[in-house]
């Protein structure tokens, strides 16, 4: 389930020129740690000189362009903690970065307007904001010690609170609720602020928006599947 | 919804089908956004998920799941069902569709089978942007937080009824969670914040 663009990467393809193509995969290497000064380094030596496996950065890095991978693509990643670590990271990105912007956006849309629902908004976003932190917190305090405990071959953490189901549903709840923000601003409500703050928020909406649902995408159609691979593995 | 814009899946298990479908098809004066599927579940997911009005399908992989097929046409009714078709199918398969088309068709033709799904959308849509009497008074409630339930019990409607509402009021304003409908619903004056 994709929208199609017509540019995919490849190991010997040069950095530089993927991310003059494509600005957002500056924030995939972010996720992945590798700095920004990449000269004139093809993907793969920019992954030896990481440590990170080429088959995984290319999977993921083609997400930002829109690509998903094959099954039979997913199945060649042998090592899932880079995946793990760029997850987390990305964690950081959302708490430390978007979501404070997003919070000092709407606290000058709020002074500058005389909209009654205002409050509303913001208790919108603020639930919203909380429900986002919790999924984070269970992912980090439950999800992913336990696939840590998987790939370590270290049966001693329980399974008993990881479910894929929730996950997936969190997934599905903060996706709708970011869209409903979107629409409700695009479509139904007349702010009075500087056009300049408006979109500042609405870029920082959409910026949001994109990094997540390649999260989703990669936790739902790469981590899971590979996670129950090693569960069966376990279970003989 | 935008009267020219146009969510189309296409449920084909060839990428090179489909990659091809969506190149020879997306240049049109509707704005379309194609979503790749291979399965039916798949499909029930981006349904959830997407404003789709057009599917296009390879009729192989519902033949065996008529019943599954036939219950989600009945759920999305304003869907455009178009069927893709490589061989002779089973007549009782390919009459589920509103249209069909061969891939051995010519583009223009395939094309013009799409954009006249999209019209009779558009059609339909066009008076249908603003939320009917009935759905305000649903709204209305679920702004103040009644279940659908109780809801039904007031205004001696079924519940599946007031199901229908919300899923019209959902699809009509864009706004799919309680709290958003709420601040819609204050926002254009038919509840008060006290």
């Amino acid at each position: 389930m994709y929208k199609t663009q017509k540019y995919y990467i490849t190991k010997d393809k040069k950095i530089i020129e993927l991310i003059n193509e494509n600005y957002s995969l500056l924030l995939c290497l972010q996720h992945f740690n590798i700095d920004f000064s990449v000269n004139n380094k093809t993907v793969q030596e920019i992954c030896i000189e990481n440590n990170i496996g080429v088959n995984t950065f290319i999977i993921i890095a083609n997400l930002y362009n829109s690509f998903l991978p094959s099954e039979n693509e997913i199945l060649k990643i042998d090592d899932i903690k880079p995946i793990l670590q760029f997850l987390k990271r990305s964690h950081s990105f959302y708490t430390e970065d978007k979501y404070p912007e997003l919070k000092y956006y709407l606290e000058k849309l709020k002074n500058d307007s005389s909209l009654n629902e205002f409050i509303l908004i913001e208790q919108f976003f603020n639930e919203y904001f909380e429900e986002v932190m919790e999924h984070l917190k269970y992912e980090d305090e439950i999800a992913f010690p336990y696939f840590h405990s998987l790939i370590q071959d270290r049966m001693t953490y329980q399974k008993k609170s990881f479910s894929s189901k929730e996950y997936k549903n969190h997934h599905t709840d903060i996706e709708t609720k970011l869209a409903d923000l979107k629409n409700l601003f695009l479509k139904h409500l007349k702010i009075e602020s500087e056009l300049n703050i408006k979109r500042k928020f609405l870029n920082t909406l959409f910026g949001l928006e994109f990094d997540l649902k390649i999260h989703s995408v990669i936790e739902e159609k790469i981590l899971i599947p590979l996670i129950e691979i090693i569960e069966k593995k376990h279970n003989g | 919804m935008d009267k020219c814009r146009q969510n189309i899946v296409v449920l084909e298990p060839s990428k090179i089908i489909y990659e091809g479908i969506y190149a020879s098809i997306s240049k049109s004066e509707y704005n379309y956004s194609f979503y790749h599927v291979d399965s039916l579940i798949e499909l029930e997911t981006i349904l959830i998920k997407k404003d789709i009005t057009i599917v296009l399908i390879n009729p192989s992989l519902i033949q065996n799941k008529i019943k599954e097929f036939i219950k989600i046409q009945k759920q999305y009714s304003k869907i455009r069902w178009i069927g893709i078709i490589y061989s002779l199918f089973d007549n009782s398969t390919t009459k589920l569709f509103d249209n069909l088309f061969m891939l051995t068709d010519d583009v223009t033709r395939i094309a013009k089978i799409i954009t006249k799904a999209c019209s009779k959308i558009s059609t339909l849509d066009k008076n249908d942007e603003q939320l009917s009497e009935r759905e305000i008074i649903v709204l209305k409630h679920l702004a103040k937080g009644l279940s659908n339930k109780i809801i039904a019990d007031k205004l001696n409607l079924s519940v599946h009824t007031i199901n229908t509402h919300r899923k019209n009021i959902m699809d009509k304003t864009g706004i799919r969670s309680l709290a958003g409908l709420t601040i819609y619903a204050v926002s254009i004056g038919i509840i008060s914040l006290d």
